[in-house]
């Protein structure tokens, strides 16, 4: 036993006081703490101990900053105390500083003399300071440093300390359950199956009577199972699986019968398999996967049958669909199946249940078979044919051996449903107008059903015309006020027409009421839908600040869903849900791959790149953005009606309601902050007062590259499958010179798809950047990139010659041609030329699609070209039902219009 | 018979009127009826004392509890809004008299027996109801609608008179009166 150092130690009186203080602190009792440690501190200011317990309590009444303080001062004074490390680590975890939170805990145990040392000797060290025998509460001190020492380190990732820390803990308390789980999950998440087995063996013979039907023990065994499983020990796994279940110790019986299934369709095809994967179909014929268990087990894949196994494979879905003849799912299955021959007559039953039941996804559930083109042909055939005999007076079924069971038959809606089918049919394979003309005969036929409403915005949207397609979902909204459904699709094709004020009036239908604003509530219900919309939104206008603020709000969005499973650390293993949470733990490593988070990363760094490579827009954007109210309403081509003003006068009042209403939240929250000043604020980290409202600090921040690197790094380590992420990445890194991530993030890209016109562009730009350096990176660096670089682009061709041979190959595909010009730009060509390659996607034979013609639109506005008004006149007539390329005038009279028509609308007769 | 109209109600449902669905019954009205309805019409129809109406199957005890508003029903065919019915009680000469404001069907979903239905609903509710009892039920026909005509005659209602001048914006301007007096029934009987 190492000696007290003096400082630490206390006279008796002292050290009882600080025995106290340590209790109090345990039961919350913040306030007497607080008076306590005080009474230490007027003989011992320098007691650093109490110095952090009494900055610990401050921060749990709320008082942050000075708390802090209190804490890194007592430290400094008491470098070799447990106690002033654990504090510290707690606080630290409580701000999600998780790497800074478990260097302080590891100190803890560091200067718990025996800690790692001799984990079984706790009992004999007094806890405090030697001088205070403390046997039981000591150990338990250190259970909790440990515990949350592991939690840190799952939350880390930090798998091998993990084990080691798990190991410590079962060393120390064997007869706890949780601990033998924890150690086997350790082994397990550290790849070390086999240990896992192992520890979780010699549990399960320690155990005695178990209760029946123990939930707890049921998890744990399929846990068991499933790590045997993941061995490849698939006999062992059945026994296991087997036993247990007969016992009833495993008491999910659906869960039984799918492990089961699998494992032996992992054997191998056969008859047991088979009968398994039966079963499992008689108990929920709805679910897909088990016919693709059930064919698995017969060496047929159901996606991709094989001439020969075609109609057994039939055959068989025949007797499953008698056999089990409510269900739809062995038919649709037959209808993959069958070939092309044979498709007519199982289609035509198939679309008859569908269209005379009224389901309204059937064209989506059908969809897939689109890509064999002769079925696809011949389901258009079908329902034409049934719209034709509808329409003629006849039923669509009349088949000779039919007989009409049924006189009164559901002729209208069948005839509806058929027309809603169609239009979504032809707006599928490109025939807008005709799409557009049977939905118009269907909304005549009824124009009560919102999915026609719907349907017609999605082909509006597609053909150009936001403002007709917000305008025509609006109309699906006002059918049906309480459908939520309807009501956010409306308010995201407004936001899509940048109608961005009306949008938030329609959210606020379905929002808190007593919310700041619809937005403010969204933003807490987590809405990733909202906050990118409406970020997109603001970027088209150009407002990028507030873009940059909603695509922040997501990655804070993020972020909190990363710190959501620090909990589960330890009550997962407490409840011994123990399957679930290792779902959660990979469900988190993947996180920040998911697609809206992707999007706002792309986005907002190519904002941050746009600040960079143009410094003033920021100061633009500032200074218009003031004006714009007031007298240039019409700035963007999606920017339909500026505020009038009256409709200005409702925002202001808008905004000041706003702000009493945050007024008076603040006024209650002092409020209850003085009544009660011995309430807990626990350790976490309030989310301070938002100090930048309108995003104007992102917008001006002097390291715009910086902050772009962070949003993207997430995803650096994840293998993402979306080339633009890897076009960004580059963008960034080139600019921030590091030359050695931006031909890696190439090489990535390369690998998904290497002819994309983003990726030839960068080709180029890398090549002709490297080429201009003044002097090449440092002897390991360079070396890389430059090979790199080789591989991406033959050095024995001049980059002219590069950029025509690309052009050359993709001479049909217009936004590869946009690529070769912005080629041509980065090699310098003159204006002309380049003008007169991108022109090049005018061309008959070249296929332009509306989102490349607006990204050709503004690439000629961004090198000042006098042909871009030309190309806008000829996009303006081929894409003639969009209204993206029209003037900034014309748009004002078509609004007007419309708005004419409208109130005719609403002339009422009395 | 019996059977189609068996499977007639299965498919056939009612829901009361509420802010929320108030946009089907104007969709509605603009296209079954010549005449614009007034902001009051819509108010009317959507008082609180309806609020809690909604099913065909309660509709009775939603009548027997009404007070001197409107009832107001949308009417579906295979779950898809197709017609509207609204009603509201009225005290004249000391009956009480169902007054039939608005009924019809869009019109592909006509001939099916859909508003003959959605009527003998209305006129059984009628028979059965008790606070207060009501004695008569009628509406106005525009003149020139035969066909309207036929069809509640065939439920037993007869011409009463004509209301010149009962249109103001529309013409012939005329409205034949028609009406149907009920006999209040404890049970269910045929009519």
């Amino acid at each position: 036993m190492t000696p007290t150092p003096a400082k630490r130690a206390l006279p008796s009186k002292e050290s009882s006081l600080f025995r106290e203080l340590l209790n109090l602190y345990e039961t919350r009792q913040l306030k007497k703490g607080q008076k306590t440690a005080d009474q230490i501190l007027k003989k011992f200011p320098e007691h650093g101990e109490t110095l952090c317990m009494k900055g610990l309590i401050l921060t749990h009444m709320g008082k942050r900053e000075e708390g802090l303080e209190l804490v890194k001062k007592g430290v400094r004074l008491d470098l070799t105390s447990h106690i002033v490390w654990h504090v510290f680590g707690l606080i630290q975890k409580g701000e999600k500083n998780y790497e800074e939170a478990l260097k302080s805990y590891t100190q803890a145990l560091r200067f718990d003399k025996v800690g790692f040392a001799c984990g079984l000797l706790f009992q004999d060290v007094g806890y405090l300071s030697s001088s205070h025998e403390r046997p039981d509460s000591n150990s338990l001190e250190n259970m909790n440093i440990l515990r949350d020492a592991a939690h840190l380190q799952t939350q880390l990732r930090l798998y091998d300390g993990l084990v080691d820390t798990r190991f410590l803990l079962l060393k120390l308390r064997p007869n706890l359950r949780q601990n033998w789980i924890g150690l086997a999950l350790a082994y397990h998440l550290n790849g070390n199956l086999a240990e896992s087995r192992r520890v979780l063996e010699q549990y399960e013979r320690s155990l005695k009577n178990v209760p029946d039907y123990d939930p707890e023990q049921s998890d744990l065994l399929l846990y068991h199972v499933k790590i045997l499983e993941d061995m490849g020990e698939l006999a062992e796994a059945l026994t296991l699986l087997d036993v247990n279940a007969k016992s009833r110790a495993i008491v999910d019986r659906v869960t039984v019968m799918e492990t089961r299934a699998r494992l032996l369709s992992r054997q191998g095809p056969g008859v047991e398999a088979e009968q398994a994967w039966r079963a499992l179909i008689q108990c929920n014929p709805d679910n897909t996967n088990y016919y693709y268990g059930f064919f698995s087990s017969k060496n047929i894949d159901p996606g991709a049958v094989t001439d020969g196994d075609r109609s057994s494979t039939l055959r068989l879905l025949q007797d499953l669909s008698m056999q089990n003849p409510r269900t739809f799912t062995p038919e649709r299955l037959e209808l993959l199946v069958v070939s092309a021959e044979g498709f007519r007559p199982l289609a035509n039953g198939y679309l008859l249940r569908g269209l005379k039941k009224g389901v309204p996804s059937l064209f989506v559930d059908l969809k897939p078979l689109y890509q064999d083109t002769q079925k696809r042909a011949i389901l258009e055939e079908l329902v034409d044919g049934y719209r034709r005999a509808l329409e003629e007076g006849r039923l669509p079924d009349e088949s000779p051996n039919d007989v009409v069971e049924e006189p009164e038959s559901d002729v209208p809606t069948t005839y509806l449903w058929t027309l809603y089918f169609l239009a979504q049919h032809f707006s599928h394979i490109g025939q807008h107008s005709r799409a557009l003309s049977l939905l118009s005969s269907a909304i005549a036929h009824t124009p009560t059903l919102p999915e026609l409403h719907t349907l017609r915005g999605r082909l509006l949207k597609r053909l150009g015309d936001l403002r007709g397609a917000s305008v025509a979902v609006n109309e699906a909204r006002l059918l049906d006020g309480q459908d939520r459904f309807l009501n956010t699709k409306s308010a995201k094709y407004k936001l899509r027409a940048g109608l961005i004020e009306e949008a938030s009036d329609t959210l606020g239908l379905f929002t808190k009421k007593d919310a700041v604003s619809p937005g403010a509530d969204l933003e807490e219900m987590q809405s990733l839908l909202y906050l990118i919309e409406e970020g997109n939104a603001h970027r088209r206008q150009g407002k990028l600040h507030l873009a940059l603020k909603k695509y922040h709000a997501v990655r804070k969005i993020f972020e909190e869903f990363e710190d959501d499973q620090y909990d589960f650390h330890g009550y997962s293993l407490r409840k011994f849900t123990i399957n679930i949470y290792l779902n959660l733990l990979s469900w988190e490593d993947r996180l920040w791959s998911h697609p809206a988070y992707i999007h706002c990363a792309i986005s907002a760094s190519q904002i941050y790149v746009q600040l960079f490579d143009n410094p003033s827009c920021a100061r633009d954007i500032l200074s218009t953005g003031k004006k714009s109210v007031l007298d240039n309403p019409n700035k963007t081509m999606f920017r339909h009606a500026g505020l009038s003003t009256e409709e200005e006068k409702k925002a202001k009042k808008r905004a000041k309601k706003a702000q009493q209403k945050q007024e008076e939240q603040k006024k209650a929250a002092a409020a209850t902050a003085a009544a009660s000043t011995n309430e807990d604020k626990g350790l976490d980290l309030t989310p301070q007062k938002d100090d930048d409202p309108d995003g104007i600090k992102l917008l001006t921040s002097p390291e715009p590259l910086e902050r772009a690197w962070k949003l993207l790094s997430p995803l650096l380590r994840l293998s993402i499958s979306n080339i633009h992420v890897w076009i960004s990445v580059y963008d960034v890194a080139v600019r921030r010179g590091k030359y050695l991530q931006a031909v890696r993030a190439l090489k990535r890209a390369k690998v998904l798809d290497a002819d994309h016109p983003e990726l030839h562009v960068r080709t180029l730009h890398l090549r002709k950047l490297y080429e201009s350096l003044p002097t090449s990176p440092s002897s390991p660096v360079g070396a890389i990139v430059t090979s790199a670089l080789d591989s991406l682009i033959t050095r024995e061709m001049t980059l002219e010659a590069y950029n025509g041979q690309y052009l050359q190959r993709h001479s049909d595909n217009a936004s590869a041609v946009l690529g070769a010009a912005r080629g041509l730009q980065i090699l310098g060509s003159p204006r002309d030329e380049i003008e007169g390659v991108v022109l090049g996607t005018l061309n008959p034979e070249v296929d332009l699609s509306l989102k490349t013609a607006l990204d050709v639109w503004s690439f000629l506005k961004d090198i000042s070209s006098p042909r871009a008004d030309e190309f806008r006149l000829a996009c303006d007539e081929n894409f003639d039902l969009s209204t993206v390329f029209k003037t900034p005038d014309q748009l004002a009279v078509m609004n007007s219009q419309q708005q004419g028509t409208l109130l005719k609308a609403q002339d009422v007769d009395d | 018979m019996t059977s189609s109209k068996k499977a007639l109600s299965t498919k056939v449902s009612f829901a009361s009127l509420t802010q929320n669905n108030l946009g089907t019954v104007r969709k509605l009205n603009s296209v079954l009826f010549p005449i614009k309805y007034s902001e009051k019409f819509y108010s009317e129809i959507l008082l609180p004392e309806v609020e809690d109406f909604c099913k065909l199957s309660v509709c009775q005890y939603i009548l027997s509890r009404l007070p001197e508003k409107p009832i107001a029903l949308a009417v579906y065919y295979n779950d898809i809004p197709v017609g509207t019915i609204c009603c509201r009680i009225e005290t004249k000469d000391s009956i009480n008299h169902l007054y039939l404001l608005t009924m019809g069907v869009l019109a592909p979903y006509r001939s099916l027996g859909i508003g003959s239905y959605t009527l003998d609903v209305i006129l059984r509710a009628a028979a059965t109801h008790t606070k207060p009892k009501i004695g008569r039920i009628y509406l106005h026909v525009q003149v020139s609608n035969d066909s309207a005509k036929q069809f509640y005659e065939r439920h037993g209602f007869r011409e009463s008179g004509i209301d010149e001048g009962y249109y103001k914006k529309i013409t012939p301007s005329g409205a034949w009166v028609l009406e149907r007096d009920i006999q209040p029934l404890e049970s269910e009987q045929q009519d």
